[in-house]
């Protein structure tokens, strides 16, 4: 039988942050927005969103990556490193759109589309390189996928068992743009290189780069 | 620890813990933890000419009872919000629960 750790990493970067005055500062100022609801709303969506873009402006990676992007064996781990971003003001709407509809909104605002941009370059996939990953970087690609956090692609984890994360938009009623639509959705929800990265910040492998 | 604000008073002064949040008894069912300061020590040096009265007539018996209402240590600045997700995934926030400055007052 194999050894089950007692806490969890997703905890212990919770802890640490408390401890740190700089990111109990930010934290606690994205919290109380994304779950102070409004009349008729869960929350402010936009207020939320900004507060997301400052946490992870403001505060050093090692404290606001900890609770992103934690190492996880359990439930209990995945689910608070899901509620990371408070996905129920965040993330969720009552009605899915289309991604390349999303995509479009995303380029009518300047940090949004500049920050995609990001995303794409610095986690294309390259099967043939060691890392995965075209750029040879992960820290880029880690820095990318959470400066999205706080646009309207915000992405966040889809399910408890595995690394694999989404924008809140879907492929259907994509006519003939389904390719193109998939194609966009699954440099998200398979893509190795930000996968790798993810892995490598959790496991603390890659130290050199943070 | 840092002294009161006026230099006197210097047995007023700030203490930091590291605790659990579930040992403040609140009643949150949580496995995060906290910083928490607070203000202890003494105020018997008078601060205020109001204090200073007070202390004047306590000591020539004037007044019904001693040390009535003498200045006391007590945090005159709080810590920023602190914030936690509970064990059902709630997200909590505490306000004015820790001191940042202590004052005799």
């Amino acid at each position: 039988l194999e050894h089950i750790p007692k806490g969890n990493n997703c905890l212990d970067a919770a802890k640490a942050c408390n401890l740190d005055d700089t990111c109990k500062k930010y934290r606690s100022a994205y919290i109380t927005p994304c779950t102070t609801s409004m009349s008729n709303e869960v929350c402010n969506r936009r207020k939320c969103h900004k507060a997301l873009r400052q946490f992870f402006d403001k505060v050093p990676a090692k404290h606001s990556y900890g609770m992103l992007f934690c190492s996880c064996r359990d439930i209990a781990c995945t689910e608070r490193r899901r509620q990371t971003i408070v996905p129920v003001c965040s993330y969720e709407e009552r009605e899915k759109p289309n991604c390349l509809n999303l995509q479009d909104s995303c380029k009518t605002n300047y940090i949004c589309r500049s920050r995609l941009a990001d995303f794409f370059t610095n986690c294309q996939p390259e099967s043939r390189s060691a890392s995965s990953c075209l750029k040879e970087n992960y820290a880029d690609c880690l820095l990318a996928y959470s400066g999205l956090i706080g646009t309207v692609m915000t992405p966040n984890y889809i399910d408890s068992s595995s690394l694999s994360v989404a924008p809140w938009c879907d492929c259907s009623n994509s006519g003939n743009d389904l390719e193109e639509c998939l194609k966009f959705l699954n440099f998200f929800k398979d893509n190795t290189c930000l996968k790798n990265a993810i892995q490598a910040f959790g496991n603390g492998s890659d130290v050199t780069v943070w | 620890g840092r002294r009161g604000p006026r230099g006197r008073n210097r047995g007023c002064v700030l203490t930091a813990i590291h605790l659990n949040v579930t040992d403040l008894g609140l009643g949150y069912e949580t496995k995060e933890e906290l910083i928490f300061r607070y203000c202890s020590g003494s105020c018997d040096a008078a601060e205020t000419m109001y204090d200073k009265i007070l202390k004047n007539l306590s000591k020539s018996r004037r007044l019904a009872s001693d040390k009535a209402g003498q200045a006391c240590c007590r945090p005159i600045a709080y810590d920023d919000d602190l914030s936690f997700l509970d064990d059902n995934l709630v997200y909590h926030i505490l306000r004015k629960h820790s001191a940042k400055r202590c004052g005799c007052i």
